[in-house]
């Protein structure tokens, strides 16, 4: 008798998968016609047939610890030839779903972050959040409220909120979010490293590539190969899906690096230095305003592209969209709409809409950010992990990456 | 003596193959009162030209000498005038096409035409040796249809039967009607949506069969005897589990004819063996003066539920109180919530073990099928209702079987979050110290060998046809009370055959249900249907006469000359459905309703006293005779080929319909079946100057094809005795040969012949020529 395994098949997370998108997983009957019509699926660790077997089975653990999951695009290749309607495509984006929920701490959240009502009831908060500060902010500064206007009589939202209170809001919840996301990649990559079979220290600790070795060899060409999107646009059936996807990624970029800009300028060199004089509002012909304009715009053009490929290939019956999907499809809209809406309504100066839309406005980026680990979102982090991973676990397995197995780079170090 | 017309067909190519002017001098020098051609003989003009020869002339008999005699056979009806059929377009146009570019085309030519010739030759003579089949009706039969079994497949036999107009008996053993039906939590759907399970329906039915007027039903009540034929069976009754002096009487195996030396006991002591064994019983051809009168009988007494003996399976824990079979799960769960039998504890896990042969065999259990596949789907879904939340069924297969509209349950069950499926070797069930059982699989669909914590192991153990143990059906009959060949069959009194699904060997008993082979219930309310038909045809049948399947125009029957019967019994021994009884003295006694009009009786006398009217020794002879032997030409060798017209004769049909060609020398007989033949004919023909006889039959043994179950086997033991004697005149044995020909065959039968012809060729003519 050979080496076997206990099983204990967790019902709750069959029940779970099942709940959230999934509900087609038990008419799997392993014909593997899936992994064989999969674009994106490899020779060596086929998916998604044997994701299929294993969340029929309830094997939590197994899904988990199942690096594959995060290489597919949900292309619907899968579910369109499948010959039993088992759908595959929507069963592994349920599994994603459930995966981040399964990293995330504290799990309540990531159950707020994936329902319409939950998120819809987060910007509220948040809304709220921004009012009390601005509020406070006002009894400081002597300014307005709800509706100052600067000393040229126009609406102005430094003059509501200036960059101190804002950091003094947002940069807790950033670092929340860094602390969740980084708890939850680690304990990703530990369960990734021991489903992929990588060895395994006598502390039951598994091998990771040193910072300097991840930024060099393998965050690097992972993010290229994401910049570029050439796996999603692999895709049999979907492929368009990568288009707007595609405008989307490069849209948060350009709004990041913006963003970055005016955090350093203004925050930074000018209320903390004190180095320069006042940066914000910029000019609409100051390069960074243009970047940020195209950068919105863009962000709204891959929002709606995506939207409607979404909508398209639902009709087509090739995936099937669930809460979450469109909860970060219409946050990201809302992100977009409200920050261009602020700068329209900022510019023609009606105070009376333009603070309430800048107080949406800042509530949908918190609520969106916060999402990250919690919700759809996620997957910007867990893929480009898996993506990482997936380069570091073969080099691993090829005796190539370090830990005595490695040869070329240890050398050279 | 047969006023004959014979018509020979000229289209479809006959015309240019052979000399149809030279065929019509041949049939007229045979004895034809008429002879004509006509270029389309089975058009409505065709019909009235027969038709008007028939009244101008006053024809008795005529023969339409052109398509194969397995077409057209509903054209041509003449009331009182004998019509038979010889297909030389199969068997001469098609299968003998000559290329005119052919250097030997003449020579070939002549050949063909004395073929032809002789196919003529032959049919004149059959007409005047055949008589004019008569029915033998029976008077005034009983059509009362008597159901052996009070189950699902019993009760819907009997109102199947009832609302046809026939009234209907049901017989039961135990004291309720519902059968194994009623014994069940749920069942398996029978009809859509099949994707999950339905309450019983057996308590509808009985419902049904009480109010129905034309039903009786008798319960705690067995058989003791069934005596007589269909459309007149005297059925006596007893109680259920009692003895009775109307019991059918058992006849001896041949070990206890033997003594303990192994040498066979005289006639006296046989039969004082006998009736210590049968103490107490009358014999088999006294008639009950209490019987209950039957037309025809319906069996479907069901099935048991195997149970395996103590000690089987060992490494699967049996004997464990936890480890259970699919009908003791069963009985758990019908009598309320899932409760382990050790404890008493909520079973709240099962492993559905399919198959016991671990790594070994990938067999399911003995008696197992698709139905217990899908009695595990069921019984797994019995675990999920009961503990909705957390119950878990594995269901462990090698096989999933769910044939049909079935894939709609296993479709449906599937969907459960809490059934998990996959293929596996089961290779241990262990206690594991908490009350419950682990069970290992190997090499399953996870790529693993896994261990599960359970409950409670349910086995698929098998159904066992009732009639693995026991006859049943009791009948009073000279070969014994139960069906023949029930080891061959694996105790199911089916005679297993894919043509004639409900036919057992008895005449008038229809099998339904799972003593035929497992069933679900719906496949065996669907059988009960199919069952009831047969058996209303059964006594339709003995009204009119006619035999049932597969000869059902047959009118004849066979005729016996009893004045020469030896009492030999071969007869009565080799029917392959115990048509003939015989009485003290051995006489074959006939039962013309039981008869299915094979002639094996009349291919095993060998006084040779049995014949049909239009099929018998001395019509076959004569054919035989009527070739032309030219027992001066070493080119022209002639042999005979018997070919069963159920088998071979289609797949020479078929060839010939292909273009395929064989010799020209052989002359082809159909045939009923192989067991017909008899020995005098291939006398007759080595004696008329044939140098070879080929007998084509269909293939015997365990899967044998035979329209009459041994046919062709008893001709092939019939033909190595003749082997003996045509050694004693000199002669070689291979001159006669038979083999086993399919009815998809076509595409060998033509080298089948040529290989003979060429080893004939090889032999030299036979010595005898000419004498």
């Amino acid at each position: 008798m050979g080496e076997q395994q206990q099983m204990q098949p967790d019902l709750s997370f069959v029940k779970g998968v099942m709940a959230s998108g999934g509900e087609t997983v038990k008419k799997c009957y392993q014909c593997a016609t899936c992994s064989v019509v999969c674009p994106l699926s490899t020779n060596d660790s086929p998916f998604p047939r044997k994701e299929m077997l294993w969340t029929q089975w309830g094997l939590a653990g197994r899904v988990s610890g199942d690096v594959d999951v995060w290489l597919c695009h949900q292309c619907g290749d899968c579910t369109k030839h499948c010959p039993r309607d088992a759908r595959p495509g929507d069963v592994l984006a349920a599994i994603r779903i459930n995966a981040i929920r399964y990293y995330a701490k504290p799990k309540a959240l990531a159950d707020v972050f994936n329902s319409p009502g939950g998120v819809v009831g987060a910007v509220i908060a948040a809304a709220v959040l921004v009012l009390i500060v601005a509020a406070v902010w006002s009894q400081v500064t002597g300014n307005a409220f709800p509706f100052p206007l600067n000393h040229e009589g126009k609406v102005e939202y430094h003059e509501f909120l200036s960059v101190i209170p804002i950091d003094a809001m947002v940069l807790p919840i950033v670092a929340w979010i860094i602390y969740v996301s980084y708890n939850g990649v680690s304990r990703f990559w530990n369960d990734i490293s021991k489903g992929a079979g990588l060895p395994e220290s006598f502390t039951g600790t598994y091998p990771k590539p040193s910072i300097g070795l991840l930024l060099s060899k393998y965050l690097g060409p992972a993010v290229m190969e994401i910049l570029s999107h050439s796996r999603f646009k692999k895709c049999g059936q979907t492929a368009e899906r990568a288009r707007g996807h595609l405008l989307l990624l490069w849209s948060f970029i350009i709004l990041f690096a913006v963003t970055n800009y005016v955090f350093i300028a203004e925050d930074l060199f000018h209320a903390a230095l004190g180095l320069i004089s006042k940066v914000t509002p910029l000019p609409l012909y100051h390069p960074v305003k243009l970047a940020a304009n195209v950068g919105g715009i863009m962000l709204i053009a891959g929002i709606l592209m995506v939207k409607s490929m979404r909508t398209q290939k639902t009709e087509e019956g090739v995936l099937t969209s669930a809460a979450p999907d469109w909860v970060l499809i219409w946050l990201i809209f809302a992100v977009g709409a409200t920050g261009i809406g602020a700068e329209v309504l900022r510019l023609i100066n009606i105070a009376p809409i333009a603070y309430p839309v800048y107080v949406l406005h800042l509530a949908t980026i918190i609520v969106l950010f916060l999402s990250l680990p919690y919700g759809k979102f996620g997957h910007l982090i867990y893929r480009t992990t898996a993506y990482v991973f997936q380069r570091w676990a073969d080099d691993v397995k090829a005796g190539k990456a370090g830990f005595g197995l490695e040869k070329a780079v240890g050398a050279s170090h | 003596m047969a006023k004959i017309g014979v018509y020979i067909y000229t289209g479809d190519g006959i015309a240019e193959a052979v000399d149809v002017e030279g065929l019509i001098k041949v049939a007229t020098k045979a004895g034809a009162a008429v002879a004509k051609s006509h270029a389309d003989l089975y058009s409505p003009e065709g019909v009235a030209m027969v038709k008007q020869d028939i009244e101008a002339e006053g024809l008795t008999a005529i023969s339409l000498v052109g398509m194969s005699p397995r077409y057209e056979y509903k054209t041509f009806d003449f009331p009182g005038v004998y019509i038979d059929k010889t297909g030389i377009r199969e068997l001469v146009a098609w299968s003998h096409r000559i290329d005119p570019n052919d250097e030997k085309a003449d020579s070939k030519k002549e050949h063909v035409q004395e073929l032809a010739e002789d196919y003529v030759r032959m049919a004149v003579t059959k007409l005047q040796k055949a008589q004019m089949p008569t029915p033998d009706k029976l008077e005034a039969p009983n059509t009362r249809i008597l159901v052996i079994g009070g189950g699902v497949t019993g009760m819907t036999a009997a109102l199947e039967v009832a609302e046809a107009g026939y009234e209907v008996t049901i017989v039961e053993r135990t004291g309720e009607l519902g059968g194994y039906g009623m014994q069940i939590r749920k069942q398996i759907p029978v009809g859509p949506d099949y994707s999950n399970l339905i309450n019983p329906i057996a308590p509808t039915l009985i419902e049904k069969i009480k109010s129905n007027p034309r039903i009786t039903v008798k319960t705690s009540t067995e058989i003791a005897r069934i005596y007589g034929a269909p459309g007149k069976y005297r059925v006596s009754l007893k109680a259920a589990g009692t003895k009775s002096e109307w019991d059918a009487p058992v006849p001896l195996t041949p070990e206890e004819k033997l003594d303990a030396n192994g040498k066979e006991l005289s006639a006296e002591d046989q039969k004082k063996v006998y009736a210590a064994k049968n103490e107490g019983r009358n014999d088999y051809m006294v008639e009950d003066p209490n019987a209950e009168l039957f037309g025809a009988v319906i069996l479907a007494a069901g099935w048991k539920p195997a149970i395996p003996a103590e000690g089987e399976y060992p490494h699967l824990a049996w004997g464990n109180p936890n480890v259970l079979t699919n009908h003791q799960f069963e009985q758990l769960a019908k009598s309320g919530k899932l409760k382990r039998p050790s404890d008493g504890k909520e079973i709240k896990t099962v492993a559905f073990v399919q198959s016991p042969g671990g790594l070994n065999d990938d067999a399911d259990f003995p008696y197992a099928s698709a139905v217990t596949t899908m009695v595990s789907l069921k019984q797994a879904k019995y675990v999920r209702e009961d503990y909705p939340e957390d119950g878990k069924a594995y269901v462990l297969y090698q096989h999933m079987r769910t044939p049909g509209q079935y894939e709609y349950f296993y479709k449906g069950l599937q969907d459960d979050p809490g059934i998990f499926l996959t293929k596996g070797a089961v290779t241990a069930v262990k206690e594991n110290g908490k009350g419950g059982l682990t069970v290992t699989v190997e090499k399953t669909l996870l790529g693993d060998n896994i261990a599960l914590d359970v409950d409670v192991v349910v086995l698929a153990t098998g159904m066992l046809p009732a009639t693995k143990d026991e006859a049943v059906v009791n009948l009073a009959y000279r070969q014994g009370p139960a069906f023949r060949d029930l080891d061959l069959f694996g105790g199911y009194c089916d005679s297993n055959f894919i043509c004639f699904p409900y036919e057992t060997r008895r005449t008038g008993i229809y099998a339904a249900g799972p003593v035929r082979r497992t069933m679900t219930i719906e496949e065996s309310m669907e059988d009960a249907a199919g069952a009831a038909l047969k058996a209303i045809q059964a006594v339709k049948a003995a009204e009119e006469g006619h035999a049932v399947h597969p000869r059902t125009w047959d009118f004849d029957y066979p005729d016996f000359y009893f004045q020469r019967c030896t009492q030999c019994k071969r007869c009565t021994e080799e029917c392959p459905f115990g048509a003939l009884d015989d009485d003290e003295k051995g006489t074959p006694k006939p039962n013309p309703t039981r008869c299915r009009r094979c002639g094996t009786c009349m291919g095993a006398c060998p006084e040779r006293i049995i014949g049909f009217k239009d099929y018998n020794i001395d019509v076959v002879g004569s054919m035989i005779k009527s070739i032309e032997v030219p027992d001066d030409d070493e080119e022209k060798l002639r042999m005979v080929i018997f070919a069963c017209e159920n088998d071979a004769y289609p797949a020479l049909d078929m060839a010939a319909a292909k273009g395929l060609s064989w010799s020209p020398l052989p002359r082809i007989i159909p045939v009923r079946c192989l067991g017909s033949v008899n020995v005098a004919w291939i006398k007759d023909a080595m004696s008329s100057g044939m140098d070879g006889v080929l007998l084509l039959g269909c293939k015997f043994g365990d899967d044998y094809q035979c329209h009459f179950v041994k046919g062709s086997e008893l001709a092939d033991r019939r033909m190595a005795n003749v082997a003996e004697t045509i050694k004693s005149l000199g002669m070689e044995p291979e001159r006669v040969k038979l083999v086993q020909i399919a009815i998809d065959e076509y595409d060998k039968v033509p080298g089948v012949i040529d290989a003979f012809v060429e080893e004939i060729v090889g032999m030299g003519p036979n010595p005898f020529k000419g004498f």
